[in-house]
């Protein structure tokens, strides 16, 4: 046994933890969660506990169901808010086949491929999520059909004595108590919106943090008799929960985005990493941008990104280069505005991970800046300036993603095939519907 | 004699260069006799010379010893004529050819570590006695000196090297000279950067900051080169600091210790000093605390990172805080070769040893490649790893002394140790020769004769009476590399066949239990039970036993190789057992290198081979020679059964000659396919010349049966359909066919059609039914009949005037498909040539309706739904499945349908060569034909694989990696790579089923 695992038996026993959580993510970015007695913890370690894989979406397939998941003893942590008796603890577990390979339909293994990769050709990957959700008064809609929002402030509102300031209070320290370091944390545009920017780390570890992150915030939101969402757009009149994500490469102790002296203080390295994640971004939008809903966001104005295009601290662009601080370089870095709130974040980093070491690995030449709010340009001028707008809808996104060549590359084929199978049959749900807003609209007049 | 004459004795390269160099004004007056003894001592004289007059141009007194008598010039002589680099430096620090001044001595004593350690840190001005030494001052003139004062140790090495009576004796000690050297010049480093340091970062902070530098890979183990990178880890104790601070104060002496040893001076570099081994490799911290090096042993570290801890050692710096170091790393060492994975790492390194030789170098290399000196050191060290957990007097850094080792402990035996020994001695030896003359790092064979020519007398002692020769010295060392190569596999498995033996001789012999932890490192799953078969393969004084105990060192290392070694050591076993003492098969296995190890290979990959030659084990004389492997075609075979048909009229034994004969094909088809003797498409076609002889013979004799009774009445044609027709089937596909009759002149229809009828019946059931005896591991050929007219309802044989009749008034769509691929197998000539007549407007069409069009695709939409097994993943289903062998068929006969009437290039029942037509007549883009075919070949490929390996047909890709693994091998990859073709083939499929869905369904 390693010394990590001893650790972990050893808090489970002091601090009486009686029960322990194993964590792992299916391929559309839930949570799923078995419990452990604490004497099987030690087994869990060396062989890896068996499960029935068939019944989670896209890890396995029927014929060969078993599948082992094996805890990740340095993701171990006790849950703060199960309370002082009864101590409840969590670890990540790796997905492996029956055989001990790790399976190929495991996010996180995705994830860690692409690390890999990034590794092999020298690099590490940070990244620094800013995660957008909104507090609601419950689960359940008010009477006009729209959820009930706690508030009414807007951006960087001091509510007094509001419901959203006393809950950052506790979610922030909650998920500090968990290992979470929050940069930031603010009162977004919404009503009842609400932004916790993370940390940077490592982009496994980030991941994970985004995983426990949800957790935390909505059981915080429980406690105090309120409901939080991840959900891209869940006002049709408020800007939608997008998960703007920073993105660093180093090689060894070195930022390989910044080079003093070039355009934007941006490195060669930097600006193909950018190219490759705007050649490829129309095809892993299905991916970062997973659910019917989140294309109400991304369509829906506000300051969602919707077109291909980079800027140097330009909020209408869909990469942005944040304003170089001087003295600064190992804080160069870019920022992906695409992703939303509800995508899983394993997946959604492997791709544009893997996207802009594409770009690095094939050399490709990045676009000239744009200067204007893309929003604002007629399209025409848009399409002249090369600014393609991203899939107007999953089914587009996912049209887009069946013909990339690039997708199943950093995916693998299995994850890539679960992946549009699961999207495909969303799709199809959601072609059934028929919404309020036909009912409203059609049939007073038809 | 003359000059020339005199020259070529005392072994010049260059007689004109080195006439001119005689006749220097440096050299006028001495007595030529003393110069000429001198230079005949110089590995090569060419270089003596030219060093010797450019020093004596500067330094002229240096002439008294040139002219000396030979015993006391012999130092002199044999250095600069064993190392041009060596002359370079002395010319540039006159004030070291004192070195020259010392008495050769044939015994020579190696150099006490500890005043190594003086000499260097006096040279910057250290104290030698204080705890953590301080150089005088840093910068480049610290560095000149400690360089310098390196080299002169490497020079009075050389000397001690040069004149020792027997340079494989004293080898050890110059390695381990050499490594005190490297240390002592480290630790030499080391006080200057303090000095350096102190700078910066204040006299007392660096003070109190302790690091030692471990020694790893040859340094640590006291084996180094002449000249070698230094690998190095680094440790800090932070003492009274906090540990940030004295992090980068560590960082900082590490750094420096890099650039006094190999930054640009006055005085070169002496080598690179080289962390990359340390706790996260590049991109981990250079120096780390005890502590955090602890944590990540047991956290993260990877199993060859303690495979290299084997040889850590502490070289330089604090001593207390390196030896805390070695004991908390000791350990893990020891019990690495129980952690999961160490029979994969050890394999991976096994390959390692092999792979990544430029081809350019690969006849070159003495490091690298099989029977090099990694491969020396592989062996010892994973002797050591396995063995070392129990035995503690294995736990040894350098190999000679590991060597040793084991052999004492009786792991490998006496005389193969002391070869293996030797051959590593050897090849260092030559390693040393070849860097000491340029100093660099090379570990390859010179090229250029005079390089050769000194060389080989650079490696014979002083008293060798053998005459230098570059042909010589070739010989020799393809001699040592050839030993080593055959070593290898003795010393792994040679003591475990006196364990299994039970022999009481007198040489290695293991414990149980080590026998089977070593036998477990090699890849064995059950080395209980490989133990057994080793017992009953090598027990008794049988002749046979004899060999085998000769032969199976080698066997057990081939069939460790194989997925299931396990497997394949059972298989031999029987084999061997049933062919008992054949006086062939022990000759094959003796003689025939190639052959045992090709039977090896198939035995531990193939279950459908070992199964077969399990029942007719004489097929293993096939492997010796590659023209009994070629597939013995239709016509051969046939004459065959005809002849043994004639010899046995009862329809019984006929049939049982019959199917064994095609039992026998179908092993020489494997067999040739598993040594890649045959393609894909040529295994096809073979086995469908096998299925026809076979169904022809089975039909002749059901004539025979029927006519028994009364005379035969009709004729009988067997055509093959679907994949049979083709020429495309895998092992143990079943044979589609449809059966054509026409009545014999003078007998009715109805009387044709019900003996026809019988004769069919008979045929399935002759090739099907149970023989009594039983013909063991024979895949019997199942007749098909599902595409015949009208399906399951239709009558089992028709005339050919009821197909005509049919084929006039119903034939639907599906069936002019089925169509395309009928090719006649057995039976009636002329009637063939009227049945293909028949069906050409049929299924060659004048045109094809749309709505048949819409038909086709309408089927093929719902064989997709239906057909696939239940639960079965169709990106994984081979036939059936996404982009498998059906949708391109379908797309191909599709293209047939519509074209073939007016291009007969299209008109053949090969999918491949049709695909191949219509890609050449513009129908398909060339570059979605050739997606296509490679998508059916490696979905063949597959199919045919899984029967291979495990005797069993199966349409699926595997999903156990242990199948995958042995299918991959298969299909051509790389030991491994089980995962890259499952990539592979799920990649070349789905982008199959792209060009099928744009092409077939029109989208």
């Amino acid at each position: 046994m390693d010394r990590q695992q001893e650790f972990v038996l050893r808090t489970i026993e002091e601090r009486d933890v009686r029960f322990v959580r194993l964590w792992f993510t299916d391929v559309v970015g839930s949570l799923k969660s078995v419990a452990l007695a604490p004497a099987e913890v030690e087994g869990a370690f060396e062989e890896g506990l068996g499960f029935d894989g068939s019944a989670i979406e896209g890890l396995a397939r029927v014929f060969e169901s078993d599948m082992l998941a094996q805890p990740d003893p340095s993701t171990f942590q006790i849950l703060p808010w199960r309370g002082e008796t009864e101590q409840t603890s969590r670890m990540f577990c790796d997905i492996l086949t029956p055989d001990g390979e790790p399976s190929a339909a495991d996010p996180r293994n995705v994830l860690k491929r692409t690390l890999a990769k990034a590794a092999d050709m020298g690099f590490t990957c940070y990244t620094h999520p800013e995660i957008e959700f909104y507090l609601l008064k419950s689960q359940e809609p008010g009477p006009d059909g729209a959820p009930v929002p706690v508030d009414e402030g807007g951006y960087f509102d001091h509510v007094p004595g509001g419901v959203a300031q006393d809950f950052r209070r506790t979610a922030v320290t909650m998920l500090e108590s968990v290992g979470i370091s929050v940069e930031f944390s603010h009162h977004e545009a919404g009503p009842g919106q609400n932004e916790i920017d993370l940390r940077y780390a490592d982009a496994l570890q980030t991941a994970d943090n985004i995983m426990t992150f949800r957790t935390v915030i909505k059981e915080v939101a429980l406690q105090q008799g309120t409901y939080a969402t991840f959900m891209p757009k869940p006002f049709t009149a408020h800007p939608g929960s997008g998960m703007h994500t920073h993105f660093s490469l180093f090689e060894g102790d070195a930022n390989a985005f910044y080079e003093a002296g070039a355009e934007f203080q941006l490195s060669k390295t930097a600006r193909q990493f950018i190219a490759g994640i705007l050649k490829h971004a129309p095809e892993f939008t299905a991916v970062t941008n997973q659910f019917v809903n989140s294309y109400k966001r991304l369509w829906g104005g506000g300051e969602a990104p919707s077109y291909l295009s980079w800027g140097h601290n330009n909020r209408s662009a869909l990469v942005r280069v944040p304003l170089y601080k001087p003295g600064k370089g190992q804080s160069a870095r870019i920022e992906y505005r695409g992703i939303d709130s509800a995508a899983n974040p394993y997946l959604a980093y492997a791709v544009l991970l893997g996207a802009g070491l594409k770009g690095i690995e094939e050399g490709y030449d990045l676009p000239a800046a744009a200067e204007d709010d893309v929003w604002s340009l007629s399209s025409a001028e848009r399409r002249a300036m090369g600014h393609d707008p991203l899939p107007a809808s999953l089914h587009d996104a996912i049209r887009t993603m069946e013909d990339s060549e690039l997708m199943p590359q950093i995916l693998g084929e299995q994850v890539f095939e679960h992946f549009l199978r699961n999207k495909r049959a969303e799709w199809q749900d959601y072609r059934l519907q028929v919404t309020p807003y036909e009912l409203q609209r059609n049939l007073g007049i038809l | 004699m003359s000059l020339a004459r005199r020259l070529i004795a005392a072994g010049f390269s260059d007689l004109e260069k080195g006439e001119r160099f005689l006749a220097a004004p440096e050299l006028e007056g001495l007595e030529p006799e003393r110069l000429f003894a001198g230079l005949q001592m110089a590995a090569s004289p060419d270089t003596a010379l030219q060093s010797l007059v450019r020093l004596i141009e500067k330094h002229p007194e240096l002439r008294d010893l040139a002219a000396a008598d030979p015993d006391i010039s012999e130092p002199m002589y044999r250095v600069l004529g064993a190392s041009e680099a060596l002359g370079e430096f002395l010319i540039r620090h006159p004030e070291h050819l004192a070195a020259f001044r010392v008495r050769a001595s044939p015994e020579p004593v190696q150099s006490d570590p500890a005043s190594l350690r003086e000499v260097l840190l006096q040279s910057v001005g250290a104290d030698p006695r204080a705890v953590r030494p301080v150089a005088a001052g840093g910068g480049t003139d610290a560095y000149a000196a400690l360089r310098t004062a390196y080299r002169r140790g490497v020079v009075d090495l050389a000397v001690k090297d040069l004149c020792a009576a027997d340079p494989l004796d004293f080898l050890p000690s110059v390695g381990a000279e050499l490594a005190d050297l490297a240390g002592a010049a480290i630790e030499a480093a080391l006080a200057v950067s303090r000095a350096e340091a102190a700078g910066q970062y204040g006299t007392d902070d660096v003070a109190a900051v302790g690091l030692a530098v471990i020694g790893m890979g040859k340094c640590g183990a006291r084996e180094l080169n002449y000249i070698s990178d230094v690998d190095v880890i680094y440790v800090v104790d932070p003492g009274s600091l906090d540990d940030a601070r004295a992090s980068t104060i560590g960082t900082a002496l590490a750094s420096g210790i890099s650039r006094a040893i190999s930054s640009v001076a006055r005085e070169p570099g002496l080598w690179e000093v080289d962390a990359n081994l340390r706790p996260e490799g590049k991109s981990g911290p250079l120096v780390r605390t005890l502590a955090s090096h602890e944590s990540y042993y047991a956290r993260w570290a990877e199993t060859w990172e303690f495979q290299a801890l084997l040889k850590a050692r502490t070289i330089a710096g604090d001593a207390d805080l390196g030896r805390r170091y070695e004991d908390a790393v000791a350990p893990l060492i020891w019990s690495s070769a129980s952690r999961d994975g160490f029979v994969e790492s050890v394999q991976a390194m096994r390959r390692r040893v092999t792979e990544h030789i430029p081809a350019a170098e690969e006849q070159r290399q003495i490091k690298l490649g099989r029977g090099g000196l990694r491969d020396v050191e592989f062996t010892v060290q994973l002797l050591q790893l396995v063995h070392g957990k129990a035995d503690e007097n294995l736990r040894r850094r350098d190999t000679t002394s590991a060597i040793a080792a084991l052999s004492a402990g009786g792991y490998i035996g006496r005389s193969d140790a002391a070869a293996f020994d030797n051959a590593y001695r050897y090849l260092r030896l030559l390693e040393h020769r070849i860097q000491l003359f340029q100093l660099r790092r090379t570990h390859l064979m010179p090229v250029a004769e005079p390089a050769l020519r000194s060389l080989a007398k650079a490696v014979l002692g002083p008293f060798s009476n053998e005459r230098p020769h570059p042909d010589a010295l070739l010989a020799t060392w393809q001699k040592t590399k050839r030993s080593v190569r055959e070593l290898h596999e003795r010393i792994f498995y040679r003591p475990l066949l006196n364990t299994a033996a039970k022999l009481s001789t007198e040489d290695a012999r293991l414990t149980p239990e080590a026998a089977q932890g070593r036998l477990a490192a090699l890849g064995y799953l059950d080395p209980k039970g490989a133990m057994r078969h080793i017992e009953a393969l090598t027990a008794g004084v049988s002749r046979r036993a004899a060999l085998q105990r000769q032969l199976l060192p080698i066997l057990l290392d081939w069939l460790a190789e194989g997925v299931d070694a396990d497997a394949g050591l059972l298989a031999f076993r029987r084999v061997s057992e049933a062919l008992g003492t054949t006086h062939w098969y022990l000759g094959l296995l003796r003689d025939s290198n190639a052959a045992a190890e090709r039977l090896c290979h198939m035995l531990s990959n193939s279950r459908l081979i070992a199964d077969l030659l399990e029942v007719s084990p004489e097929s293993v004389a096939w492997l010796g020679q590659d023209k009994d492997l070629a597939p013995v075609g239709f016509e051969a075979q046939w004459q065959e059964i005809t002849s043994k048909m004639s010899r046995h009229a009862d329809p019984e034994s006929a049939m049982r000659l019959i199917r064994l004969i095609r039992r026998r094909e179908i092993l020489r088809i494997a067999i040739a396919d598993s040594a890649g003797l045959l393609d894909q498409d040529q295994v096809g076609a073979a086995l469908a010349d096998t299925d026809r002889a076979a169904v022809l013979g089975a039909l002749r004799v059901a004539e025979g049966i029927v006519s028994a009774s009364g005379p035969l009445k009709t004729a009988v044609l067997v055509v093959a359909m679907g994949r049979q027709g083709g020429r495309e089937i895998g092992y143990g596909s079943d044979a589609d066919v449809m059966y054509v009759h026409r009545a014999l002149p003078g007998f009715s229809e109805a009387e044709a059609q019900e003996q026809a009828a019988r004769i069919v019946a008979k045929v399935s059931t002759l090739l099907t039914q149970p023989l009594k005896p039983a013909i063991m591991a024979e895949r019997v050929l199942q007749m098909d009949a599902d595409l015949r007219p009208e399906g399951k309802n239709g009558a089992m044989v028709r005339s050919l005037d009821s197909f005509a009749e049919y084929y006039r008034r119903w034939s639907l769509i599906w069936e002019a498909q089925a169509l395309l691929r009928a090719r006649p197998m057995a039976g009636n000539d002329d009637l063939a040539r009227d049945f293909l007549e028949l069906i050409v407007p049929i299924r060659y069409p004048e045109s094809i309706a749309e709505t048949d069009v819409r038909e086709i695709r309408r089927v093929k939409a719902r064989v997709e739904s239906e057909r696939l097994p239940r639960g079965a993943d169709p990106a994984r289903h081979l036939k059936l499945g996404r982009g498998g062998l059906s949708d391109v068929e379908w797309l191909v006969q599709l293209l047939q349908l519509q074209h073939a009437r007016r291009h007969p290039e299209l008109r053949t029942t090969s999918t491949l060569e049709a695909l191949d037509a219509a890609a050449r007549l513009g129908l398909l883009e060339q570059d979605d034909a050739g997606l296509l075919a490679a998508a059916w070949r490696l979905a063949s490929r597959i199919r045919s694989a899984n029967v291979i390996w495990n005797g069993k047909a199966s349409d699926l890709l595997p999903s156990s990696r242990r199948d995958l693994e042995a299918v991959a091998r298969w299909c051509g990859y790389e030991p491994g790579q089980a995962a890259v073709l499952e990539e592979d083939y799920l990649r070349v499929s789905r982008r199959a089923r792209g060009v099928f869905e744009r092409i077939f369904y029109g989208q």
